[in-house]
């Protein structure tokens, strides 16, 4: 639960969602929901998630079923994150 | 005394490059303090920083320094297209910028970086026979950490095609056999990429003052890891640097254009400051 907080406090940021994502649930979609969430945005999620909670994405994490909803994000985070 | 005035104007560029590069000069209020050089970033952080490199760049003006803002090879309005731009024409750019100030002002020189533009302005600084400072606004520590933004923005615009994991790869193969990258609209040529992908911020030989400033948007914000690192080598090279953090928005990089007045205030203060750390 602690990581998905974290998970939406750094999408609300980077698509400037004004306190809107800290509603979001697990089933709330993301990719193609979300207006904000262009291409670029979707770079500036990954390095965010990077930079704040220490997660190394590579090229082949990179896929649409990833960012699809709250619930994939968070649990790809999750993966990544250092043991 | 003489007021701060501005005027837009082309130089030719430096031989053995063609065509012109536009200029910004902020001419001083007074005789300069300090001459400068803004280092732009690249891409589309060029286009939505230019309103806070324009409005910095006129504050410094009236504040005692010449300050000139030239826009790259192929970058801008300069002469040429980015795909035929080079690491080795921008910095030839940079050089030309700094002699067309000292020509003109007998005053200390400071080479002023956004983002990317860090990562060339300290490239161009090792390579001035005049010693010099460095103003960076929000640095990029390695160049290979763009590249990589670069490569992720090629494959999240192909994701939704369900084709994001093999862009990547296919790009890199590309851009190894010397193809181009093309991204958000931009076509890179694959030395240019290369070029930037080895640029870091190492310390040059001869070190001055650095005034490292970073913006975020947290109420707790501290440097980013990579950049402790970075100062504390530019410390050991001995080098006088102050760094801070100042509450702001990443204008480089938002969707609406944003002003950061906090950054512009810290950073005229650090700037003209005449105490030394």
């Amino acid at each position: 639960m602690k990581i998905q907080i974290e998970v939406l406090r750094v999408v609300d940021e980077v698509l400037s969602l004004n306190g809107r994502a800290l509603g979001f649930t697990r089933d709330t979609p993301l990719l193609g929901a979300i207006p904000e969430l262009d291409s670029m945005a979707v770079v500036h999620l990954i390095t965010a998630l990077e930079e704040q909670l220490g997660v190394s994405v590579y090229d082949d994490d990179i896929d649409g079923a990833t960012f699809a909803s709250v619930g994939s994000l968070v649990d790809f985070v999750r993966e990544k994150l250092p043991a | 005394m003489k007021a701060a005035a501005t005027k837009t104007f082309f130089l030719d560029a430096h031989p053995p490059w063609p065509g012109q590069r536009l200029c910004t000069y902020h001419a001083p209020a007074g005789t300069a303090k300090a001459v400068v050089v803004y280092v732009q970033p690249w891409l589309e952080e060029m286009n939505k920083s230019r309103r806070m490199a324009a409005l910095h760049g006129r504050q410094l003006a009236q504040a005692g320094c010449a300050v000139l803002q030239i826009d790259l090879q192929g970058c801008g309005d300069s002469s040429g297209d980015l795909a035929d731009a080079s690491w080795a024409a921008w910095l030839a750019d940079i050089h030309q910028a700094a002699a067309w100030l000292i020509q003109r002002h007998d005053a200390p020189l400071w080479l002023w970086g956004l983002r990317s533009g860090c990562l060339l302005a300290a490239a161009a600084g090792r390579k001035l026979a005049t010693p010099c400072h460095w103003l960076m606004w929000q640095p990029v520590t390695q160049g290979r950490q763009l590249v990589q933004q670069l490569l992720r923005l090629k494959a999240a615009s192909e994701m939704q095609a369900g084709q994001g994991q093999a862009a990547a790869a296919k790009a890199r193969q590309q851009l190894a056999a010397g193809q181009p990258l093309e991204v958000a609209g931009y076509t890179l040529p694959a030395a240019l990429v290369h070029s930037l992908e080895q640029a870091t911020l190492e310390p040059p030989a001869q070190v001055g003052r650095l005034e490292w400033l970073e913006v975020s948007t947290r109420a707790d914000a501290t440097l980013l890891p990579a950049s402790v690192a970075t100062l504390q080598a530019w410390r050991a090279a001995g080098a006088q640097v102050r760094e801070q953090v100042v509450h702001g928005p990443a204008f480089w990089q938002t969707t609406e254009i944003e002003a950061a007045p906090a950054l512009l205030a810290a950073s005229l203060a650090a700037l003209c400051d005449r105490a030394t750390a």
